[in-house]
């Protein structure tokens, strides 16, 4: 039954938020290492990819003011990342606790009226 | 294992910015230090970042491709200046040359002050990453219940 209802792809979702909240995380711990440079996935595409059993692909993000050491990561950037893969996560777990609610209630709701 | 490992990730920054701060707060005491034991005034020292990766045996089972590429950071060395001190004229001071000249360290506190501040904003953003993936962490088990 979990099967049929996208559970699945709500699993791929929620791995590859978590994926991307360590690149995140990565790109904060080393926003002051001389040469580094942000790391990111193309969140639409990787989760398509995703979903046929692809390994995502990092790419280093284009387009950020490089400093004089080298380092181009936004602290602004990678907050708004993290709030916002923080978020999905949180609707897509909310949403696969209904799932397994709904499979639960299956299971245990015909307990009393068994005879 | 993705989420434990990003938790090391984060724990890096912030024990790299504490480095950085305690070597910044060791060259704001010694800001007019005159004497060490290696001879002459305090030199100061800065810290220098390096990305690496950040290796838990447990998790290697579970390596996924982001392991590699998501990578913490460490202090890889700590810089002694060597740059010529401030020679004061002095001629009262205990550690004063013949020609009444003391040598200072070379530090200039504002810049310290400011680099502090830089120090500390990137550990509270550590901070606030380790706690955003410690609730996505919460929610999994939450799934549970």
């Amino acid at each position: 039954m979990l099967d049929g209802v996208g559970v699945n792809s709500l699993e791929q979702y929620m791995t590859l938020l978590a994926d991307r909240q360590k690149l995140v995380a990565a790109n904060i711990a080393n926003a002051d290492t001389p040469g580094f440079k942000t790391k990111d996935i193309d969140f639409q595409t990787e989760f398509t990819n995703a979903l046929q059993g692809t390994q995502p692909n990092v790419t280093e993000v284009q387009g950020l003011v490089v400093k004089n050491d080298g380092n181009n990561v936004s602290l602004d950037r990678e907050a708004r990342l993290l709030a916002e893969n923080a978020l999905r996560f949180n609707i897509a777990s909310n949403l696969l606790r209904g799932q397994i609610h709904t499979l639960r209630m299956a299971i245990e709701g015909g307990g009393g009226s068994s005879a | 294992m993705s989420l434990f490992n990003s938790l090391d990730v984060s724990a890096s920054g912030m024990a790299a910015q504490r480095a950085r701060a305690e070597v910044l707060v060791e060259n704001l005491a010694n800001a007019d230090t005159t004497r060490t034991a290696e001879g002459g005034p305090y030199r100061r020292k800065d810290v220098v970042f390096e990305s690496s990766a950040t290796a838990s045996p447990f998790s290697s089972v579970f390596q996924s491709a982001i392991d590699g590429q998501a990578t913490g950071v460490q202090v890889s060395q700590i810089v002694t200046d060597s740059s010529a001190p401030v020679m004061r004229y002095m001629p009262g001071h205990p550690d004063a040359d013949k020609d009444g000249f003391v040598a200072f360290p070379h530090v200039n506190p504002a810049e310290d002050m400011v680099d502090l501040m830089g120090a500390s904003r990137g550990y509270g953003a550590n901070v606030a990453a380790m706690s955003a993936i410690k609730d996505m962490i919460q929610r999994s088990i939450d799934l549970f219940r």
